[in-house]
Parts: structure tokens; sequence; C-alpha cells
């Protein structure tokens, strides 16, 4: 079960990854006689209002999350590892930690985010600082949680037990505090702050597009997955967009279904 | 233990320090950018007045004079004019017009996270609950609150600005909001974890043996962890009410806030985030006036007979 769970979520991972690789700078010229085309008609995924494959938008959307939503994860993962190893080094660790998540984790995520994304040049605008301070705004609340998960092992004295037994310092800190301890919390707030950072670069393009405002997440030639969302709502104004509302939920839940699938894969057992 | 006032007594520094650092680290960003911030507001290859619009604006003397003058302007409630959104409008108004509705929005989504933790303590909402309700946070709020939109688009067509339809957009919004990104299903499994976890503790088993109720005994020790995610929730929703007001097209402070990032005017921003910061303010200045009432209440000594 966990098998599967590991393989199938590491293959909407890597698929999420690899649509973004080489993605095209630009859309592909208007085709007016394959308008809003199914995805029967135009392989893989269909057209949009003006002919353009709907792949592309996949492809540019996937280009612009997938670099940004795995450095965030991965920070995340890093901060929440050394948190947990520092509680079971310094006990000082968790009130420092419980002490800075108040400061930081103060204020409505949403607030801090606008903010910085207010102060980046528009003509620098990408994904990128937007998404490492998300992953700054996550770390407190993920050392702290590893921090905890290493104070109820016993913390300094867990290890001092394990140095008795003979085990050696390294073998201690990465197999049995990391690998056998840390790892489900580790893991799973790395991959829930990708999933975020990929969800926030959503919602933020997708409310600039609602407001016909340049996106501050990336250049005006890309495209992100917002924009097969915002066309396939045109189906309430009967729009015939309906394979542009799955495919923007299909790589939604492409998204999801990776997290939870690893996130299963590597639970306490 | 004995240090039980540490914890409490940082967020109340926290809650007060907060509502001026925000408006003083927004006020450092308006200089750090490229060129005088008179300019932004009006260039002066496309306006004539831009000295005369920085000196009344406080904006000729420095980041410093700029951010004492807003602050005490902010105090008496003057928190100046809009730069670019509604150039000129006092900014007051636009905040004391959304107002209103972010309360609305958040206050009923509230109250849905309110009723799963209480179902999650008290046990009157099933184990078997957490599953689908997990499901269903892992829905980002911007599908949820587009459902929304799409519904009261098809139900009131035109009429979708109409005090009706206003009612439903707030009441449909905050289920989503409540439901989306494991708002309702965070708080769930986290009361749930935190109360379980205490009923097992040797002193409520005693208790229960005595005839006393679990949960009457296991409270006021978790009292504070639970307020502090309650408190943590709440923030959470009010960064969902930014995506959900401007989808919905409710015209609250999340609504107003993003408006003023995306015509960069820091007036507007400035003023919103001042408020966001006020209101996390008195969330962390709430939590830590528990916190010190439950550690009164759990160090009262109490009253023995003589035998």
């Amino acid at each position: 079960m966990r098998f599967g769970a590991a393989v199938l979520g590491a293959t909407l991972l890597i698929a999420v990854i690899a649509l973004g690789v080489g993605a095209p700078e630009h859309l592909s010229d208007p085709q007016l006689d394959a308008v809003l085309a199914s995805p029967l008609e135009q392989l893989p995924l269909g057209t949009d209002e003006r002919g353009r494959p709907l792949i592309d938008y996949a492809r540019q959307g996937a280009g612009i999350v997938a670099g940004p939503a795995l450095l965030a994860g991965l920070l995340v993962a890093l901060f929440s590892t050394l948190g947990g190893l520092a509680a079971c080094i310094s006990p000082r660790t968790e009130a420092v930690l419980a002490g800075l998540g108040e400061v930081v984790g103060a204020l409505p995520r949403m607030v801090v985010i606008l903010v910085v994304a207010l102060v980046v040049p528009r003509e620098s605008r990408s994904l990128w600082p937007i998404a490492l301070t998300w992953a700054l705004l996550a770390t407190p609340g993920a050392m702290d949680e590893a921090a905890a998960v290493a104070r109820r092992l016993g913390g300094a004295r867990f290890v001092e037990a394990l140095r008795a037994h003979g085990f050696s310092s390294p073998r201690i800190l990465l197999v049995h505090l990391v690998g056998y301890n840390l790892r489900p919390v580790v893991v799973r707030q790395g991959l829930e702050t990708m999933m975020q950072v990929v969800f926030l670069e959503i919602a933020l393009s997708y409310l600039a597009l609602a407001d016909n405002q340049p996106s501050l997440t990336h250049s005006d030639s890309t495209r992100s997955w917002a924009a097969i969302l915002d066309l396939g709502y045109k189906v309430i104004l009967d729009l015939d967009a309906w394979h542009a509302l799955w495919t923007g939920l299909g790589l939604l839940a492409m998204v999801a279904g990776a997290v939870v699938s690893l996130r299963f894969a590597t639970r306490a057992r | 233990m004995k240090r039980w006032w540490i914890r409490p007594a940082v967020r109340l520094v926290a809650a007060t320090l907060l509502p001026v650092l925000v408006p003083l680290v927004i006020t450092g960003f308006i200089w750090a950018l490229p060129g005088d911030p008179a300019s932004l507001i009006c260039p002066p290859e496309v306006c004539s007045g831009t000295e005369e619009l920085a000196r009344r604006w406080n904006l000729d003397g420095g980041p410093w004079n700029f951010f004492s003058a807003w602050l005490s302007g902010a105090v008496q409630g003057d928190f100046g004019r809009s730069w670019r959104l509604l150039q000129g409008a006092p900014v007051a108004d636009l905040l004391w017009a959304s107002l209103p509705l972010t309360a609305a929005l958040v206050s009923v989504a509230f109250v849905l996270v309110l009723v799963g933790a209480l179902g999650a303590a008290t046990r009157w909402l099933p184990d078997w609950a957490d599953g689908p309700l997990e499901a269903v946070g892992l829905v980002p709020v911007l599908v949820l609150a587009l459902s929304v939109a799409a519904t009261v688009t098809m139900s009131f067509g035109a009429r979708a600005f109409e005090a009706e339809a206003v009612v439903v957009k707030v009441v449909l919004g905050a289920l989503a909001l409540g439901l989306a990104d494991a708002a309702l299903s965070g708080t769930v499994i986290g009361v749930r974890s935190q109360v379980e976890d205490e009923r097992r503790q040797r002193y409520v088993r005693m208790a229960a043996l005595r005839g006393e109720g679990e949960l009457q005994n296991a409270l006021p020790n978790v009292l504070p962890a639970l307020v502090g995610q309650l408190r943590a929730r709440t923030l959470h929703l009010l960064s969902g009410a930014v995506v959900v007001e401007v989808v919905l097209q409710l015209e609250g402070l999340g609504d107003l806030l993003w408006g003023g990032t995306l015509v960069q005017d820091f007036g507007v921003v400035l003023a919103a985030a001042f408020g966001f910061s006020l209101l996390s303010a008195v969330l962390l200045a709430g939590q830590a006036l528990i916190e010190i009432l439950v550690a009164l209440h759990v160090r009262r000594s109490p009253a023995v007979g003589a035998v």
C-alpha cells in the first residue's frame, strides 16, 4: 500500500515537473479553425477560444510553479529537520522557536505576501520571492512541530540513550532521529508547503486575471494554470469550455494527489 | 511551570508592537523603491505638481517624518489619501466601508470552525468525519469561491450586486472559506488530537473514577493550546478572505488590499495592512489574556476544610 502510494505520488510529481521543463516561451499562433476544440479533436488537452493548444498553457503554468514550489518545500523540510535536531541538542531551542513562530505567524500570510508582491518591481515580477516568503512564514511552525516530535521522543535523553548503546552520532541524528522519527513531519511539512505555493500562484494569477491586470507572479508572455481555470469558468456564460474546466481542475488534482500520496507513503508506522 | 507568564507576556508585547511595526516596514519599503515616493504618485514627466503633492502628503521629509505623521493621523482615524486606486480619496472612508463585509465573512466562517472544534472536543463529531472533511479541505479556496461565484451568477444574474445577493455571497463565501484549505478539517483533527491526548492523562482518569466529567477536568489544561489553534485558524480565514472577496466581488478589507497591491497604491496598502495588523494584535492580546486567566485558575489553591 505504502509502496503503491509512493510510486503514484512520485509519478504525479515528476509529471508536473516534466510538464514545466522546457515549457514554450510563448503560446502557439492562434488557429481560428480550431477554436475551443475538445481534447478528442485536438490532442491532448484541446484548445482555447483562439485555437491555441491548452497543453501550452499547462506547460507554461507548470514552468512557473515547479521550481519555486520545490525550493519552498525543500527549504521548509530542511529547516524543519534542523528544528527537530536542535531540540535534541539544545532544549532551549524550543522556546526560541515558539517565540519566533509567534512573531512571524502573527499576521495573516496573504497580507505579508501582498506587501512583498507590492515592492517587487513590475518588470521583474516572478513567483520566486513570493514562494521564498511563503517558505519563510511556514518555517517557524514546521520547526516547532518537528521540535515537539523530538521532545516527545525524550530530546537529549533519547540521543544519550542511543549513544550508550554504541551508535555513532551521525547514525543517531540521520537514521534514528531524522529517518525513523522526524521523517513523517518533515516530509508532510515540505509537501504541504509545495502544494500551498502552487495553489497560491494560481489564486494570485486568477485574481489578477479577474481584474484584467498583469500577474504578480509571472511575465505577461506566459500563462498560469489560472488562465485555464478562467477559460473553464466561462462555461457559466454558455461558452463550450468544459474541457478547459476539467483540465484546470485535473492539474490541481494532480498536485494534490502527488502530495496526498507521498504524505501517505511516508506517514508514521 | 514557574515561568508561565513568559508566553503571554511575549504575545502582549508582540500585540503592542505589531500595529506600529507593520506600517513602519511598509514605509521603509516605499523609500527603498527606486525613485522618490512623490514621483510614484505623480511622475514629473506627466504631472506638474509633484513637489506640491510631496509637501502636502508629508513625502518630502524622509521616511521617518512620513511615518510619524501617518501614525499620529492613524491614531485619530485619518489614514491619509489613496495614491492610485481612487486617487485623492480619503483612505479612512474606504477602510470603514470595507470592514463590515470582511467582519461578516470571517465571523460566519469562524462560527463553522468553532462548531467543528466544539464537536471534536465533545466527541459529538465522530472520528469517521475526519476523512471526508480532510478530502474537502484539500480543495483550494479559489475553486470553492469560483463555485460560489458561478452559483450566484446563475441564480441572480444582473441582480448579483443587490443586497439579497450580497447576503448569499457572504454566507456561501464564508462556507467556502471555512471548508477550503483545511480550515475546518485542520481544526477538527487538531482539537480532537489535543483533547483526546489530555483525556488519556492519569489525572483525568482518576477524576472520571470520582464521577467527575472528563472534559471538565481536561479543559483548563488544553484551553491555551486550543485558543492558540483557533487564533491561527482565524488568521488563516483572514488570508483566505482576500481570495473570496475578490472572486465574489465583495468590497471588503481583503479586496481593498488586493486592489491597492495591484496598482501599487501605498496609501491604501498601508491602511489595509494596518487594519489587518490591528485585528492580529487583538487576537494575540485575547490569546494572552485567556492564557493568563487559565494560568491563574489552575494555580488557585482549593479551599480545604479543617479535618
